[in-house]
């Protein structure tokens, strides 16, 4: 059996238990977060789970450990900066096109 | 070992006789400016590392006991100041090397004076094991890398990492690398890598879900009779029988020929554009002529097909 961690397997989807630990909480926890609907399972898959919402859960525990915010405050934060990382980059493309 | 002396009281903005409430204040203020989950992709990197001098800063003012040894050092120094420590400091019981990485998120300044972090005692100097920071970039992939998979060597903040991209991935996924992040402090765990997939256009196919779009432009008369023609998908060129009657417009089905999902694929449509000979040879433009004098249609209305 190898330990060669190179060349890594990208993940795309995690299960439950594979998000919880991603996270570094607990399972029961991570089920309780999809629950209150503060993570969210893909579309016809309950334990189906983008690595894009374990970047986003990592970051909501981060800004909850760090600024004391809650989750669902810190699931807002998450969700505003998207936008506005949307709205950026939408704005450098149309000055790349010579609207501003 | 000399290192730059660091004004935590100017890090904080506030002055040397703040009250324990004021330094509260003004670290929440600036942690919720500086957090690096709270800046645009672009300025995180920045971020982190400001905000590492501002928790370092609080660590220090916001603990009696380490406040007043920073403030015993005299309130002549500035920050950037070559610094010894006085004799007597605890210099780093086990790290002698000056390596800034293993101490991570706090500077050699702090470990000069309130010590460094040794396994498992907790004598002074860092505490609390502190998760490496997460790594985020875009992987721009071309329609083979998806149609395919395969192997990629990547630069990530200076670092090589080899990644294998799964068949099939899509525009806008995330990948995780688990643990190729940030190294962690203190025994935390490091950080993870997020790629984010950017699938860079293709010159002849365009991306619908799981189907892949191409153009297929057919001369009038083949577009009127049908045609066996050939026509290039990912896989090769294949023959497709365009049917008798066919419309601008028309998408024909090539199937299976598509990106991949799951143990499927979806299809491949070559969407039909009628096109015109601009400067017909003599022998088609009388085709032409004979065509508009047979034609039932009228040659004064539009088509009405």
């Amino acid at each position: 059996m190898s330990v060669t961690p190179m060349p890594r397997q990208a993940e795309v989807y995690l299960s439950l238990r594979d998000l919880a630990l991603a996270c570094g909480i607990s399972t029961t926890h991570a089920a309780l977060l999809v629950r209150l609907g503060l993570v969210e399972p893909e579309p016809d898959a309950p334990d189906c789970f983008s690595s894009a919402t374990a970047l986003r859960l990592r970051r909501m525990l981060r800004l909850r450990g760090d600024l004391g915010v809650n989750l669902a405050g810190a699931a807002i934060i998450v969700d505003l900066m998207e936008r506005l990382e949307r709205l950026d980059a939408e704005l450098t493309r149309l000055r790349g096109q010579g609207w501003t | 070992m000399a290192v730059k002396f660091r004004d935590y009281y100017e890090v904080l903005g506030v002055p040397r006789t703040a009250s324990a409430d004021e330094i509260k204040r003004a670290y929440r203020q600036l942690a919720r400016k500086h957090h690096p989950d709270l800046q645009p992709a672009s300025e995180r990197a920045r971020a982190a590392e400001r905000f590492k001098e501002i928790n370092e800063a609080n660590e220090v003012l916001s603990d009696p006991d380490k406040r007043a040894k920073y403030d015993a050092l005299g309130a002549d120094w500035k920050g950037g100041m070559d610094f010894t420590p006085p004799p007597g400091a605890p210099r780093g019981p086990t790290v002698t090397t000056g390596d800034w990485e293993d101490i991570g998120d706090f500077s050699d300044f702090f470990a000069s004076i309130f010590g460094r972090p040794t396994g498992g005692t907790r004598r002074g100097g860092v505490r609390v094991p502190v998760p490496g920071n997460d790594i985020e970039g875009e992987l721009p992939l071309t329609l083979d890398d998806v149609l395919h998979g395969g192997q990629r060597r990547i630069t990530l903040d200076g670092r090589s990492l080899d990644v294998t991209i799964p068949r099939g991935i899509r525009d806008g996924a995330t990948l995780r690398l688990a643990g190729q992040g940030s190294r962690g402090v203190n025994g935390g765990p490091p950080g993870d890598v997020y790629l984010h997939v950017r699938l860079a256009p293709h010159p002849r196919y365009r991306v619908v879900g799981d189907d892949l779009e191409t153009d297929l432009p057919l001369w009038p008369w083949q577009a009127v009779l049908g045609a066996d023609v050939r026509v290039d998908t990912p896989d090769g060129p294949v023959t497709l029988t365009v049917p008798p009657g066919t419309q601008s417009g028309a998408r024909l089905r090539l199937r299976g020929r598509g990106l991949p999902r799951g143990d499927a694929r979806g299809d491949l449509y070559a969407v039909v554009r009628v096109v015109v000979p601009t400067r017909p040879s003599a022998a088609e433009r009388e085709a032409y002529e004979t065509l508009r004098r047979v034609a039932s249609a009228p040659a004064d209305r539009p088509a009405t097909p």
